[in-house]
């Protein structure tokens, strides 16, 4: 095959800060279509610094002294590139330029030693157990967030039907609000339903991280299970990029991303909006998916579900300055986002569906973005992080009249169409409740470079939530009287991260205070001093201190081979609920609850990039134990208290997750990718005697394998075409407690096995800018239950137009 | 390239066919225990409720086994429903009904998917259980966690019921009831198809909704003597009227059955006891019973201890029958948990009272005999009372001609099924019951 000449224009741009000898050293790489070199590894003055392009192709070195530097520029399929560099007090110009032209050659190809680590290496092989999940493939394709974290290891999602239900997020066995979940550091919750992992698009996401067991100090929540971080683009070069997929139930999701940088003064202006649409009317069968005639009789059917669409809507946009002499990102904006959702069914499918049953949620949050490195001093790096606003949401549930399956008014055993005695769809009666919440969330990260191999880091996070409720079905006297809850957190950690051996054992230690208040407002009559009865608020509050500690460590044995451990104190605060119960369900206050703990332990190790010839492997593993106590629940209902109107919520039991994580990438020459990971573990409890249960309804092994090829020129010289393949496995499980060895039955309780396979290609056109992607889902149509028998889509077509400009 | 793509298709082939393979386990155990059955004799079926995550919780799945009438009797037979029963289909902890001849097992689903659902089945001895009839489900009427029972008209007839609650207001906001609608869905056991259903809104006196009074809980429903009556137990709830809000530390009221028309179900008028104050509407086991024309009728969370009261032919409460636990017993805060009368008016009483211990998953449960014709009762002695015997989930008593049949197990620990001959008070221990930790018996059936 002919060899292909390619350009590299690197533009380096060398910017002076406010410190007096050392400079911050940025550049930029671009192939010979002035497209961006995603992952090029840059080897500054002979492995001094490393670094590598993100997915615009800019680099920054930072604190250089002034001085001559070599730098070797190194990627997969390119020339490494060799340059020598004078930087000098006068070269503070901005954006001085170099040009390299490097040549692609097979000997290059083999050439090519990364000795660079990249960004996911890196951050991998920091001790903790962590997936760190690239979007930038994904976010050309039809794939949604979601379902980008449910491939990765040790990480299950499931979900109540198609795009839009709820989601529960699993890591290693834990979930619901054992896992915490943030976008850029700030929890999640502030965002609310309607900017969140169902409506992010990927191409709005940089990456993801996953940390599993042991949480690193700057994403300080009561994380009990791990958390999983949603980190934003941070461009500021210039881009735009537009993308609108369509495909099966009418679905369409479409995003623009937008940035501009002037150069000359910083001012930087960022966009992104999203729309998503779908009617979800998959079809789906099964022991509850029948229509009932007269008398009761019931006749199954394959039923389209009618009453599940999803509609959201949102955005970002942010004004500010990006590295300029004074900041490195300095940017105000609002957040604004909005969901519809019709609600299906309740937990289960039941032979009663909904029908107009919604839910509608809505965000408006004002935000600050502070970033600065060496601030007053060299090694003094601040980030600040703010958000304001007000987030709703409503449930709406009117209609009292009864639906079958087939989407149309049920009729009762006589042959009339009737309505439910509660009035409403799902049983509680009709309800137009909605949920008031102010949010606001501080987050501050301020952290000190003593030298190469000490570091402090002090974080910081206030987050306020204020809770109001209301229900316009219900009566005056009914809302004045119903109380409200708020929720006041502030979390502070400390952590030390070093580094020794020339770079081979590295180690971080954090410790993490808790400060939760907790404010509950119910009015109540009392008499005033005249005799007369007055409506006051009764306020009560809680406050909840507690220390949490862990540490992350690894240790490479040979440059390929590295060992990890890690381990965390981790808890869980009560919430509002569990601490001053809820009127509706006739839960008092409990205000000696403690938190849950867990004892998180996690041990692995990474092995590779290992090569023989054009192959390469990489194998990580983690075993890991999660040790929980004082899990808060309701109860158990006895003779005493079965008529009491008031119960609390109590700590009451344990559970223990242990098990297994395990993936193998491989990759031959640089176009052809398998990955594989598979993830086991036990979910038990232990009663009193020292006995283990079994915990029902937990997919306790799941496996995902994908392979993508990828082809030149086809069709049109310079496209690429790229070919994916992937599977996914959830075994069987029940949802009842393990049953004796010869009982009959078990089967009414199982979640059958599902094996799931889909395909897809994209072709990026000869000019970069356009990308095209069609992707099949679950290709042979096979039954797939995220939750319970709650069946999800069959066969899917989904396809997709991206266009990008960088660099204009 | 090729040939590197197929290798690995196969590898991650092969890996999640091993992978699903471990996974599989095959139940093919056959009964051991299936003699059939002789002319005279029964089956009786033993259940028991698994653990979920808390001993005697009973969420971990309702296990029944059916051995004959002589097996039950014979105190070496071992039956052990958690390892070789039948597990019934029911998300929760299901609420059985038997025919009286003890052949078919009646059941509606508790929550979950199929929820509401009814299905019944024919005993074969051991764990074999055959689903007879169609499918059917209540949940349209009385949703998907329904409270229903067999009435006692020859297995013909199942009832549910449901209750919904809204408070109302004047023009000024102000508030001035509760209403309660009730609704009510018999279903014919047999055919498996629904008979009727009717929804009513059903008041107290002016003057208890006044005070914030309502029917919060319905169930139990039974039929009269003349069958022209259905009547339903209740729990009565209490707002307070000046903040729409739950009230607590109220008044108790006088014990309260609403009064249907059968079987139009049409017409409901609500009594009131003067002897009783407490709730009609049991737990889990039948709590009213067609005795000599007349319906008794237990109550739980009297603060007087529970009574059992008579509701005459002219459906209304007995001023003059006194039947309370606490005096008979000479006990303390008496609470029927579950009881059953055989036809000579003498009847097997689960309870508990002050005296009793707090056990493993809640206060002790003992048994009594009593005479609802002299208004006497008895502990049963001969029975043994471990702290750890819990008898709130108690659901089933076999009746046998004047024989009464139970289940004695602490909770986690292995018992005997007990057979209380009512006429003259003797007890014969019969087969023993096999426990596993955590779990407890709910009776026979």
């Amino acid at each position: 095959m002919k060899y292909f000449l390619f350009l590299v224009f690197i533009f380096l741009s060398i910017s002076m800060y406010a410190q007096e000898d050392t400079v911050t050293f940025t550049g930029n790489i671009l192939d010979e279509s002035h497209q961006p070199i995603f992952g090029a590894v840059v080897i500054f003055d002979n492995y001094d610094q490393i670094a590598t392009s993100d997915e615009d192709g800019v680099f920054v070195i930072e604190d250089i002294p002034v001085g001559t530097y070599s730098i070797k520029i190194s990627y997969i399929g390119y020339k490494t590139v060799s340059k020598t560099i004078e930087i000098n007090e006068n070269s503070t110009a901005q954006n001085t330029s170099f040009k390299f032209i490097m040549s692609e050659s097979v000997e290059g190809l083999d050439e090519v030693h990364i000795a660079g680590k990249s960004h996911k290496r890196n951050v991998e092989e920091r001790g903790f157990a962590v997936n760190l999940i690239e979007t930038k493939e994904a976010s050309f394709r039809n794939i949604q967030t979601n379902e980008l974290l449910n491939t990765s290891v040790g990480v299950k999602i499931r979900q109540n039907g198609g795009l839009g239900s709820e989601v529960t997020y699993s890591l290693n066995g834990l979930s619901g609000s054992s896992i915490r979940i943030f976008i850029d550091g700030i929890p999640i919750s502030s965002y609310g339903s309607s900017f969140s992992l169902n409506s992010i698009p990927t191409s709005m996401i940089k990456n993801i991280e996953v940390y599993k067991g042991v949480v690193p100090g700057y994403l300080s929540d009561d994380a009990l299970g791990g958390a999983i971080n949603i980190v934003l683009h941070k461009k500021a070069t210039n881009s735009l990029n537009a993308s609108v997929s369509y495909g099966s139930f009418n679905t369409t999701q479409s995003n623009f991303n937008g940035n501009y940088r002037f150069k000359n003064s910083g001012f930087t202006i960022k966009g992104s909006a999203f729309y998503n649409y779908s009617d979800n009317d998959y079809k789906v069968s099964g022991r509850s998916v029948v229509v009932t005639g007269i008398g009761g009789v019931q006749t199954p059917i394959t039923a389209r579900r009618f009453n599940d669409a999803y509609r959201s809507t949102g955005g970002i946009f942010q004004v500010g300055y990006t590295n300029v002499k004074w900041a490195d990102q300095f940017l105000v904006g609002f957040t604004a986002s909005d969901d519809y959702k019709e609600v299906q069914h309740g937990a289960f499918m039941t032979i009663t569906p909904y029908k107009d049953r919604f839910l509608e949620s809505d965000a408006l949050l004002a935000n600050v973005i502070y970033q600065k490195k060496d601030l007053l001093t060299k090694g003094l790096n601040l980030n600040f992080n703010a958000l304001y606003g007000a987030r709703n949401r409503s449930i709406n549930d009117t209609v009292a009249w009864a639906y079958s399956w087939n989407g149309e008014r049920a009729i009762d055993f006589r042959g009339d169409e009737y309505q439910y005695t509660w009035g409403s769809q799902q049983e509680g009666g009709p309800t137009l409740a909605k949920i008031k919440r102010n949010v606001a969330s501080v987050r501050t990260g301020l952290s000190f470079t003593i030298n190469h191999h000490h570091k402090i880091l002090f974080n910081h996070i206030y987050n306020r939530i204020d809770r109001e409720d209301s229900d316009a079905l219900k009566s005056v006297l009914e809302n004045t009287f119903q109380g409200t809850r708020d929720l006041y957190k502030n979390i502070y950690a400390m952590t030390y991260e070093m580094s020794a051996f020339q770079e081979r054992f590295k180690a971080s230690i954090f410790g993490k205070h808790y400060r939760q208040k907790t404010t509950s407002t119910d009015p109540e009559i009392v008499e005033d001093s005249n005799g007369s009865d007055v409506v006051v608020d009764e306020v009560v509050s809680s406050k909840n201190n507690f220390e949490g500690y862990g540490f992350a460590t690894s240790y490479a044995i040979t440059p390929d081979f590295t060992l990890l451990t890690s381990a965390e104190k981790a808890i869980r605060l009560p919430n509002e609920t569990e601490v001053f119960g809820n009127d509706g369900d006739n839960v008092v206050a409990n205000s000696s609850i403690r938190p849950e703990i867990s004892d998180n332990y996690n041990l692995g190790f990474r092995f590779g990039e290992f090569k023989i010839n054009k192959h390469a492997f990489t194998i990580s593993t983690n075993m890991f134990i999660r040790n929980i106590k004082d899990r808060i629940g309701l109860p158990i209902e006895t003779s005493l208290n079965v008529d009491d109107e008031l119960i609390v919520y109590v700590n009451q039991g344990n559970a223990k997750s242990k098990g297994i994580d395990a993936q193998l990438n491989y990759t031959y020459k640089n176009n052809f990718r398998f990955n594989f990971n598979i993830s086991r573990f036990d979910l038990t409890t232990t009663t009193a005697s020292g006995t283990e249960f079994e915990i029902p309804n937990t997919p306790f092994l799941t496996m995902n394998s994908g392979l993508s090829y990828s082809l030149k020129n086809v069709i049109q010289k310079e496209s690429h075409l790229n070919l994916f393949y992937s599977i996914y496995f959830t075994d069987d499980f029940s949802y009842l407690t393990s049953q004796g060895a010869n009982t009959v039955g078990d089967d009414f309780f199982k979640v059958p096995e599902q094996f799931v396979q889909d395909l897809g290609l994209s072709y990026v056109f000869p000019n970069k800018k356009l990308v095209v992607s069609l992707d099949v889902k679950n290709i042979f149509n096979r039954p797939v239950y995220d939750n319970l028998s709650v069946q999800k889509s069959g066969r899917a077509f989904y396809f997709k137009l991206n266009y990008s400009i960088n660099n204009f | 390239m090729i040939s590197t793509f197929l290798k690995f298709k196969q590898y991650v082939a092969t890996v999640i066919i091993v992978g699903s393979l471990g996974s599989c386990s095959s139940d093919d155990y056959n009964d051991t225990l299936n003699p059939g059955l002789d002319p005279g004799s029964r089956w009786i079926t033993v259940a028991g409720a698994r653990m979920g995550e808390n001993p005697g919780d009973g969420n971990g799945g309702t296990l029944i086994y059916s051995v004959t009438k002589e097996q039950a009797k014979d105190p070496s037979v071992s039956i052990a429903p958690f390892d070789n029963g039948f597990i019934v289909p029911s998300n929760r902890t299901a609420r059985l009904q038997s025919s009286e001849d003890g052949n078919t097992i009646f059941n509606i689903s508790y929550a979950g998917d199929t929820g509401g659902n009814y299905t019944k089945y024919t005993v074969n001895g051991g764990q074999g259980f055959m689903s007879t009839g169609s499918e059917i489900s209540i949940a349209p009427y009385v949703g998907t966690a329904p409270r229903w029972i067999k009435l006692f008209d020859g297995d013909q007839t199942g009832a549910a019921v449901y209750v919904s609650t809204e408070n109302e207001f004047d023009a000024n906001g102000d508030y001035v009831r509760t209403d309660a609608t009730i609704g009510v869905v018999t279903l014919d056991l047999q055919n498996s198809i629904i008979n009727s259903f009717e929804e009513h809104s059903v008041a107290l006196t002016a003057q208890e909704e006044a005070a914030g009074y309502y029917i919060s809980r319905i169930d139990m429903p039974v039929l009269n003597a003349a069958g022209d009556k259905l009547y339903i137990g209740a729990r009565l709830s209490k707002v307070n009227p000046a903040t729409a809000e739950g009230d607590s530390d109220y008044p108790i009221l006088g014990s309260k059955t609403i009064v249907l028309d059968y079987p139009s179900l049409l017409n409901p008028t609500v009594i009131s006891s003067t002897i009783g104050h407490g709730n009609t509407n049991g737990y889990r086991s039948i709590n009213a019973f067609l005795y000599n024309g007349s319906v008794y009728q237990a109550n739980q969370s009297d603060p007087e201890g529970s009574h059992i009261l008579k509701i005459d032919a002219n459906n209304e409460y007995d001023s003059t029958y006194d039947f309370n636990l606490d005096e008979a017993l000479g006990v303390n805060d008496a609470y029927i948990l579950a009881w059953r009368p055989a036809g000579n008016g003498k009847a097997v009483i689960a309870y508990r009272h002050a005296g009793s211990v707090e056990g493993a998953a809640g206060a002790q449960g003992f048994f009594a005999i009593a005479d609802l014709n002299t208004r006497t009762a008895q502990k049963i002695d001969a029975i043994p009372y471990h702290p750890d015997f819990y008898l709130f989930q108690y659901q089933g008593f076999v009746v046998d001609g004047t024989d009464i049949y139970v289940t004695q197990a602490p909770v986690g620990q292995n018992g005997n099924i007990y057979i209380i001959d009512t006429e003259t008070g003797n007890v014969t221990k019969g087969a023993e019951l096999i426990n596993v930790e955590g779990s407890h018996f709910i009776g026979t059936f």
